[in-house]
């Protein structure tokens, strides 16, 4: 102890010393060392595919002789994390899927100093270019070129109570046109039990706009940004799609309500707040897992159209899959991935455990999406997604997509914040007006982004 | 060993000779790091805010572009007004506070005032992130303890969404940063009140004077030093808010609901480390450094004019 | 009315009482304790809340304001799941990763570039202080100037630079850069100043080094103001996040400000395992505060205080 109090310092750093000194010798000596690191790791953001791939991944091992690691990471930490990575030059995945609309982030600036691996020629060699759903590609493509490996086709339907709507004598093959649908609509909103509040609803749709507003808009032909990838979402015809939605929400013959996300929906639905929901393919079977107790009850339709012989469905999400460039074994990372997404004796087991359709067109012939389901009334779900999907719309990528979502929204509840004070007088222009305002927020971003685009090191 | 013994006369008392290089050897670990660290990045920050980059890798000149995307961008207005409100707020509301509690523990023995400058203080020491994390979670509607207390006490608040209602998330930061910093304010102050002359406020007191016009007039005025440079570090800390917002407002990335929780260097993070854009970050950072310094300027001034009175 | 609202009421009428009854004197003193009780009251309650959510097991999290009563105290409403989440390992790039190598990250952190400091700091605190040479005041401008400058507005250059000199993602890369501060300068050079010259002159006459004059003499001689500035120092890297979140890439590199606002996102289900971590990450301070108080006080105001 004559040490300690001769320490020139005083105890106090004397300590910190010696914790110092212990905790950095500690730290050396468990760091990780680089050979431990198994041939492949692959990072996935959704359970439901990592719990898929868990049970697959062992055969690939066995035939390639390498070892695989699957992770499982938060989305949102996954996303900024990758990128920043990658432009570091520090550790990362070989493979990892991502959502839709995030392909941008990780294709900004020149090409050189894109952290993916350019799938276009791999894709090409295999003829895979021509046996996956053509409109898949472009969310996976920047400056021509496809750098992510599209893992579904997710086009949407309408799931619905059948037995309250037999039991209202609507017979929803009549319902092709959104028209009719409002019209049926207007006469099922309403409040049922007396006490002035609406407690029936006929379709769930968001109240500031967001994801119902964005597939309504996809089905109508509407994008964000357009092949060449310039800000396309200020047009009449998205003018008009708004004023016709805010009239669904906010109008005095409201259709819609907002039912929220996870147990609300389920309540919802099973108390009939709401009788149509949005339901892409991957929403199908979360109905199923959350509203077991709907089994039978349920069915789907194809989304009415906008006019007689038009497009009934539209698009939401996505999944892809990214090799980065830094990978040490491209060749095999390529292997595992074709595996995962297109190996057909997978496929049919995948489609049961999560109703998503692969973007493999092969893959819909199999057996197994011809089986009733009975949640939805018997009906063959795997086929009516499949003939959806060659309608599906095409959406393009754009590094400022997270923008144009957000102007869009913005957008949206400014009119709708307007016409809830001043009603329809000047609504369209005020439209027009907050739209172009939006689009020109985002084009100001994406100006940077061509910029950058020109950069050099 | 000794060094070079000096032929020069002997100096005053108090005055330290020159030595040889004693001082520059004991100086350069400072000179040499400061110079790498903090000169370089220094005039790297003057030259890339004229640029932009992707993440630490490419770059292209844009010249003044930065600051014209800034000004022109209502998000980043938005982030000026919210940190301008914030820094307001600090100023009026929290440091009167401050001052409160210190008069109140002031007056008391020392091992009281020690027990409680100790409580106070205590939040101090966790640091803005994990005041943060633990306040997302007491603001939960209808469960946390915030809602829970706010509705016995006051009948109002129970599904308050504290953090959701663009209305309430600039209330939250605010009540969150009062938890946090009024302690650490009333520190200074304290300190600062046992330096006040007492016969002086006896004087006062003596001739007739209210507490308050004591206050007013005798008390703070000896506090003008610490009162400045309090005021001033609390206007410089708030320009600089980022961790606290960025926790109470995760799931949004610090951005809150229609912006309403944006500061300067919440946005700054999201272009500069998320966006990846390394010379419009610098562009943000010159924006703040010049604001602090202006308004630092500003208030040395103003204590100046208010010590010749 | 429920029972803390008729005791706030209870309060103040005594308050009023006493002042109407003329004893004013007791009244303020009352009227004092109350108002610092009651702030006590409201700065130590959420501490409280997260001392008691730690132990709540998930389901009852929200059920009780603090802890279950007695009578429901059982494995099913309190036990340590929390902890043991918490010490699960998480897969990572890099193989799994336990929250222990997040303390000893956060350890490493702040004790080394506390330490650093110290050394680095005191030196030049001393120099500042006890010497007279040519570029002292040049010097000394340019430190005051560069404390006015938000360190904010260095990050993103100095990011660039650490990962262009491959520091990035390494403690080392946290830790190089912040070896010196300007402030910590001043402050030991504040505590300097009051070291008597004439026993540092009768050193130099003993055959005293410089250094060792620094070493021996006048460092044991400032050593309330060392503890002041290892607490001062050590709170603000423990407490750190903006630097470390964005040089930090790897999992198993992250400290515990950078890792417990990961889980911030990842845990909404189960709020209480990043809470466990929270209350576990506040314990070093308060320890190391509880130690070094009155000499944190005194560092602290010495800067503001003009006597």
């Amino acid at each position: 102890m004559r040490f300690v109090s001769n320490f020139p310092y005083g105890r106090a750093p004397f300590w910190l010393l010696v914790i110092a000194l212990v905790s950095l010798g500690l730290r050396v000596v468990t760091s990780r060392r680089p050979e431990a690191r198994p041939d492949l790791v692959f990072v996935t953001h959704t359970e439901a595919h990592f719990d898929a791939y868990r049970k697959a991944i062992p055969r690939f091992e066995r035939e390639h002789g390498v070892k695989v690691q699957l992770q499982f990471a938060n989305w949102a930490s996954l996303q900024a994390r990758l990128q920043n990575a990658i432009l570091a030059g520090t550790e990362v995945p070989d493979l990892a899927e991502v959502f839709e609309g995030s392909l941008g982030f990780f294709t900004r600036g020149p090409m050189e100093d894109f952290g993916l691996l350019d799938l276009t020629d791999r894709l090409r060699a295999d003829g895979l270019d021509k046996r996956l759903v053509q409109s898949r590609f472009t969310l996976w493509s920047a400056r021509g070129r496809v750098f992510a490996l599209p893992h579904d086709v997710h086009p949407v339907m309408l799931a619905y109570r059948r037995d309250l709507v037999e039991k209202l004598g609507i017979d929803v093959s009549k319902l092709d046109t959104w028209d009719k649908f409002v019209e049926v609509g207007r006469q099922v909103s309403r409040d049922v039990d007396g006490d002035g509040i609406i407690d029936r609803y006929m379709l769930d749709m968001r109240f500031d706009g967001n994801w119902s507003l964005q597939i309504l808009m996809l089905q109508r032909g509407g994008q964000f940004f357009d092949q060449q990838g310039e800000v396309a979402f200020a047009t009449e015809d998205t003018a008009q799609l708004i004023r016709w939605y805010i009239e669904q929400t906010r109008g005095p013959h409201r259709i819609g309500y907002e039912c929220g996300w996870g147990q609300p929906v389920v309540k919802a639905m099973t108390d009939g707040l709401v009788l149509f929901q949005w339901a892409p393919d991957w929403r199908s079977w979360v109905f199923a897992d959350e509203a077991p107790g709907l089994s039978g009850k349920m069915a789907l339709m194809p989304l009415p159209a906008w006019s007689p012989g038009g497009r009934r469905t539209s698009a939401w999400g996505g999944t892809g899959l990214m090799i980065m460039k830094q990978t040490r074994h491209p060749d095999l990372a390529w292997e595992l991935a074709k595996y995962l997404y297109f190996d057909t004796a997978e496929l049919g087991g995948r489609f049961l455990a999560t109703n998503i359709l692969p973007a493999l067109k092969d893959a819909w012939n199999l057996p197994e999406f011809e089986t009733p389901f009975p949640y939805y009334s018997n009906q063959r779900v795997g086929q009516l997604y499949a003939a959806l999907a060659p309608e599906t719309p095409p959406v393009y990528s754009s590094p400022v997509d997270d923008a144009a979502r957000i102007g869009l929204d913005r957008a949206f509840n400014r009119s709708a914040e307007y016409y809830v004070h001043n009603g329809e007088a000047g609504l369209l222009e005020k439209i027009r007006a907050d739209l172009a305002d939006a689009a020109e927020d985002v084009r100001r971003l994406a100006k940077r982004e061509k910029i950058l685009a020109k950069a050099k090191l | 060993m000794s060094g070079k013994i000096s032929q020069r006369p002997p100096r005053p008392p108090g005055r330290p000779r020159y030595k040889g290089k004693a001082p520059y050897l004991f100086l350069s670990p400072y000179i040499v790091l400061t110079a790498a660290f903090f000169a370089v990045p220094f005039i790297n920050a003057i030259v890339l805010a004229f640029y932009e980059t992707n993440g630490p890798r490419s770059r292209a000149f844009v010249g003044l572009d930065n600051f014209i995307f800034l000004f022109s961008d209502s998000t980043f207005r938005q982030a000026l007004f919210n940190t301008t409100l914030f820094a307001f707020v600090s100023v009026f509301i929290q440091l009167p506070l401050s001052m409160a509690l210190a008069l109140l523990l002031n007056s008391g023995g020392d091992k009281v005032k020690g027990f409680f400058r100790l409580v106070f203080f205590s939040p101090n020491l966790v640091g803005q992130v994990l005041v943060g994390i633990l306040f997302s979670v007491l603001f939960t509607p209808r469960y946390g303890l915030v809602n829970r207390v706010f509705q016995i006490v006051l009948h109002w608040g129970l599904e308050a969404r504290w953090l959701s209602d663009p209305r309430l998330i600039m209330a939250a930061i605010v009540l969150t940063s009062l938890w946090l910093w009024v302690g650490f304010n009333m520190i200074y102050f304290l300190a600062a009140l046992q330096t006040v002359d007492k016969t002086l406020q006896e004087a006062a007191r003596i001739d007739g004077a209210s507490p308050w016009q004591i206050f007013w007039h005798v008390t703070l005025p000896s506090m003008r030093h610490v009162v400045v440079f309090v005021v001033i570090m609390s206007v410089i800390g708030s320009y600089q808010l980022f961790e606290l917002p960025l926790t109470l407002l995760s799931e949004s990335y610090g951005f809150g609901a229609n912006n309403a929780g944006l500061t300067l260097i919440t946005y700054l993070n999201y272009m500069a480390f998320r966006s990846g854009d390394l010379g419009l970050g610098s562009a943000v950072g010159w924006v703040v450094a010049v604001i602090i310094f202006t308004i630092s300027l500003i208030q040395i001034r103003l204590g100046r004019i208010a010590e010749e009175d | 009315m429920n029972i803390l609202q008729i005791l706030l009421v209870a309060l103040f009428v005594a308050f009023v009482a006493l002042r109407s009854l003329g004893r004013r004197q007791a009244a303020s003193r009352f009227a004092r304790w109350t108002l610092m009780g009651l702030g006590a009251v409201v700065v130590l309650a959420p501490f409280t809340w997260l001392l008691a959510a730690v132990f709540k097991d998930r389901s009852v999290l929200n059920e009780y304001i603090f802890l279950p009563p007695v009578g429901q105290w059982s494995e099913k409403t309190l036990n340590l799941n929390n902890f043991r989440q918490l010490f699960q390992g998480r897969p990572s790039v890099t193989g799994l990763v336990y929250f222990w190598e997040y303390v000893l990250n956060s350890t490493v952190y702040a004790t080394c570039t506390t330490v650093l400091q110290i050394f680095f700091c005191s030196l030049g605190g001393y120099a500042l202080a006890k010497y007279e040479f040519r570029g002292k005041t040049a010097l000394t401008l340019f430190m005051l100037g560069s404390m006015m400058i938000p360190s904010v507005l260095l990050l993103a250059p100095l990011y660039k630079m650490v990962v262009d000199l491959g520091l990035v993602d390494s403690l080392a890369g946290l830790i190089i850069p912040g070896m010196v501060s300007t402030y910590g300068i001043f402050l030991f050079r504040q505590a300097c100043l009051s070291v008597p010259n004439e026993m540092i002159d009768a050193a130099r006459l003993d055959g005293c080094g410089e250094f060792g004059i620094y070493l021996r003499l006048v460092m044991p001689l400032v050593r309330p103001m060392a503890a002041a500035f290892c607490l001062i120092c050590f709170l603000g890297n423990w407490n750190a996040f903006f630097a470390p979140n964005v040089f930090l890439h790897s999992q198993d590199k992250l400290t515990l400000p950078v890792v417990l606002n990961l889980y911030l996102g990842e845990f909404r289900h189960d709020q209480g395992v990043f809470l466990t971590g929270t209350a576990l990450a506040m314990i070093p301070p308060a320890v190391l505060f509880f130690a070094l108080q009155r000499e944190f006080i005194s560092g602290l105001t010495s800067g503001a205080v003009k006597g």
